[in-house]
């Protein structure tokens, strides 16, 4: 059976409730039409208001719910099927209950945190659809761990070879070994690629050296290349996989701080908008 | 195939111990998978990491089924087997073995680079998973939070608390580049609100309360409510239609410079399309839209004689009586706006309305046409042309009458050499006035005042404009005149505005039909008929102007969308009484 993904969850449920909350408040407000405007301000905006800060609470919720295991009701997938298109909702319910009025207060900044939630979560979907299954591409049979492995395997041949080999290729071997570095900081790690990067630099000073040696080098030579090859070839790929589980953490580093940030910010809204009524 | 696969394993000290096993099999499989016939378990090797087969020359193959194999310190694709030959399957050393009987093939297997060993640099080097750098979500979160909260609540909310005196917060805003409550702002203000909107407290007066009447009837102290309230049933109605209705009900402020008020129709027709319903009292007829059900229009018209509040009759436009307006004047627009030309001191002229109508400052009516202003430089005054410029002035019967007197007396006195004067005698110069000429003289001017005046009233000046009636001489009392009161309506429709400026694109003759008029009974005000050629009425209508009921009326009695009250003699906006100066005001009350 065709793996089904949180989108199509039970038939596309939660599309359908979504689909509804979505027309009910299209014609609520349409058909609310008071003289003093269409805001959030009149009746309608109020209901509006309160639809949308609850389904915030319930969305935000979510963060919490799933990190309970023996969650009560429901699957995770569940959860994060309702979540998905819930939230969607939420960018009419809440553009409706703004009526289109903005500026620079604090409930435009409200408006414009959640809607920075909402399209980060929708990168974070994105992601989580597409990048596991080019990390699972990526991996092969393979997972980090036996891939760091292998490139000690190789870096132990490599450095047995390599001793025997001219300086410049000995030093180039050298330098993959000690200064081939797998993911580090934010950007070495969403970035999946390092621009100089010592095994690549070793392949290339083994591959220049091919024409000047003979004999039993020689074939030394071809067997480091070889290894290198495959040792660039396997950074590579570990390179890779950091930088996929980079990007697919990456967004929930903007997701959850400014859902919490909209916490404070919505809360500032309504005690101001009561505040001074 | 038979295989007979020795496994090699050796204790810390390094001593060796094999176990024996017998595989049988076509081909012998070697990697991590659980279905390969030679089974190592270690992530370095691959799922299907080399096949063994026996060829049809009876001797064995190795294939290396991903990468390669390490044949003798070689990496090889595929290799033939051979005695005591090595072959390293990722940290495995395999070694061949001599053939034993019953066995194609005899190998041991040695695992020669237990996992983990040399593992640790290559791990060092790696640095996986965002939580592994300065990115936190717990800290982002937490300090975005903590910013929110403070800048947009608790700023705002603890100077809300901690407010200064009136005067003080007021200075205080106005010095602030920021206030603290500046985010909170829902959006611009009425542009009348703008010089003081800043300080938010001047409307929001109570946390958690809605904005009082209180707060905009402190600066809009003159405002009307919808009606008079004058009397015990027009309070009764307001009671009940407007029981909770607060200013902002219908004005709400932070909508932009044009925000403030509303000109929807609904503000009205929620009520006037079925006002019984609102209550048994009310006698205004039902009205939904402008084109409907609007009746014809209530001329306001001026009662002459009346002041006060009896002095407005409202008669309507289309009553069958067709009402006349009784001004006490004679004018006949016909005469002054003939295309043939009227005659003016200078010689003749071609009148227009706006000779006399002139506009009001506001553009949206017009100033009251005067004597002095309008008619007098045609309609002059003077009594005695050949002699004098001067007039008799415009106004009390009294004066008129003194004017005269005084000139004519004068003219005895003083010898002025009227034509008439010649009957009391000319003195010669230097010669004194005997008492008997004087009274001569006084005689004579008191007769020659009261013939020109009965000529100025009845024959020549006055009458020309005004209804007078001689009334003869009673006792001690001289012959006077009547002259019926002059009540020129000055606000026919003053319930409605109607913007003169605005409709400046058109003649006056589109809506006033006037050049046949022959007499000032006749009133030129245009009828709803009128208006409808070019207004609609609520819905937007084809080739029609806007025609709300906003276009024309205001809500608030009084205010200057009601329309200007009628001018009414005696009820002119009062003014204020004059102060007496305290003498102990500075620099006051020395002279009063």
């Amino acid at each position: 059976m065709r793996h089904r993904t949180v989108l199509e969850y039970k038939r596309y449920r939660y599309l359908k409730l979504a689909v509804i909350v979505v027309i009910a408040a299209i014609a609520g407000y349409a058909w609310y039409g008071s003289p003093v405007g269409r805001y959030g301000g009149t009746l309608m905006g109020y209901g509006l208001g309160t639809v949308g800060a609850l389904l915030i609470l319930w969305l935000m919720w979510f963060g919490i719910q799933k990190r309970r295991y023996r969650g009560s009701t429901g699957s995770v997938q569940g959860w994060l099927s309702a979540h998905v298109y819930l939230g969607t909702t939420l960018i009419v319910v809440a553009t409706l209950h703004t009526g289109f009025q903005i500026g620079w207060n604090v409930h435009t900044l409200a408006y414009a945190l959640m809607m920075l939630v909402i399209f980060s979560g929708f990168y974070g979907l994105y992601a989580y659809l597409r990048y596991p299954q080019l990390m699972t591409e990526n991996l092969g049979e393979d997972t980090l761990d036996s891939i760091i492995l292998k490139i000690a395997d190789i870096d132990r041949e490599a450095r047995k070879l390599a001793v025997g080999m001219a300086d410049n290729i000995n030093q180039a071997v050298q330098d993959s070994l000690e200064n081939t570095r797998i993911g580090g900081g934010v950007m070495a790690q969403l970035a999946g690629r390092v621009r100089k990067c010592p095994t690549a630099n070793a392949v290339t000073v083994i591959q220049a050296s091919v024409r000047q040696v003979k004999g039993e080098e020689a074939k030394t030579n071809k067997d480091l290349y070889a290894l290198m090859l495959r040792k660039k070839n396997l950074v590579d790929r570990a390179r890779m996989d950091v930088r996929y589980k980079a990007v697919l953490d990456f967004w929930l580093f903007f997701h959850v701080p400014l859902s919490i940030a909209l916490l404070a910010a919505l809360t500032a809204h309504i005690i101001a908008v009561f505040f001074y009524w | 195939m038979k295989v007979l696969l020795v496994t090699q394993t050796r204790n810390k000290k390094g001593q060796a111990a094999s176990t024996e096993q017998t595989l049988v099999t076509d081909i012998l499989r070697i990697g991590r998978g659980t279905d390969c016939k030679l089974f190592l378990p270690d992530p370095r090797i691959a799922l299907h990491h080399a096949v063994i087969r026996s060829a049809v020359d009876g001797a064995c193959y190795i294939e290396a089924e991903t990468g390669t194999v390490n044949v003798e310190g070689s990496f090889e694709r595929a290799a033939k087997l051979r005695e005591n030959q090595r072959i390293l399957i990722g940290p495995y050393e395999m070694l061949v073995l001599p053939d034993r009987k019953d066995f194609d093939l005899v190998l041991c297997v040695e695992l020669i680079e237990p996992l983990r060993e040399g593992v640790d640099e290559v791990r060092s080097h790696v640095k996986a998973g965002l939580q592994n750098t300065w990115l936190s979500k717990r800290i982002f979160s937490w300090s975005l939070f903590a910013i929110v909260l403070a800048v947009f609540l608790g700023w705002p909310v603890l100077s809300a608390m901690n407010q200064p005196p009136p005067e003080q917060r007021k200075e205080a805003v106005k010095a602030a580049s920021v206030t603290p409550d500046a985010s909170w702002d829902v959006g611009p203000l009425a542009s009348a609100h703008a010089s003081f909107g800043r300080d938010c407290n001047s409307c929001h007066q109570q946390p958690f309360v809605q904005v009082k009447n209180d707060a905009c009837e402190s600066c809009h102290k003159t405002i009307g409510w919808h009606f008079p309230l004058k009397t015990p049933v027009a309070k009764e109605i307001h009671n009940t239609i407007f029981p909770d209705t607060r200013c902002a009900s219908c004005h709400r402020d932070h909508k932009g410079p044009n925000g403030l008020v509303r000109t929807d129709a609904t503000l009205c027709t929620d009520c006037h399309q079925d006002l019984k319903s609102r209550h048994p009292k009310i006698g205004t007829a039902n009205i939904s839209d402008f084109t409907k059900n609007h009746p014809g229009f209530m001329l306001s018209i001026l009662q002459p004689g009346k002041t006060g509040e009896g002095a407005i009759v409202r008669v309507p436009q289309d009553d069958k009586a067709k009402p006349r307006e009784a001004s006490g004047l004679k004018f006949p627009h016909d005469i002054h706006l003939s295309k043939k030309g009227i005659r003016g001191p200078d010689g003749k002229v071609n009148m227009e309305c706006a000779n006399c109508h002139v506009r009001d400052e506001a553009g949206i009516r017009f100033k009251p046409v005067t004597m002095k202003d309008n008619c007098q430089n045609c309609h002059s005054l003077e009594f005695e042309p050949k002699v004098t410029s001067r007039q008799v002035p415009h106004g009390k019967i009294a004066d008129v009458v003194d004017t005269l007197n005084e000139f004519y007396a004068q003219a005895a006195l003083a010898d002025t050499p009227i034509d008439v004067v010649v009957e009391a005698g000319i003195r010669r110069p230097g010669e004194r006035m005997s008492e008997t000429k004087r009274q001569a003289a006084l005689t004579w001017a008191t007769e020659k005042a009261g013939k020109i005046a009965k000529d100025l009233f009845e024959d020549r000046v006055c009458f020309v404009c005004h209804q007078i009636t001689p009334v003869a001489a009673a006792e001690n009392k001289p012959a006077t005149w009547q002259i019926a009161p002059v009540a020129v309506t000055q606000h026919w429709l003053p319930k409605s505005r109607f913007p003169h400026s605005q409709h400046n694109t058109f003649e006056c003759s589109k809506c006033h039909q006037v050049t046949d008029s022959k007499v000032s009974a006749d009133i030129a005000i245009p009828d709803i008929k009128n208006c409808r050629e070019c207004h609609g009425g609520n819905e937007p209508a084809k080739d029609k102007a806007r025609g709300t009921c906003e276009t024309c009326h205001g809500f608030h009695t009084g205010s200057h969308k009601a329309g200007v009250p009628a001018i009414v003699p005696g009820s002119n906006m009062p003014k204020p009484a004059l102060k007496q100066v305290s003498s102990d005001a500075p620099g006051g009350g020395a002279k009063q």
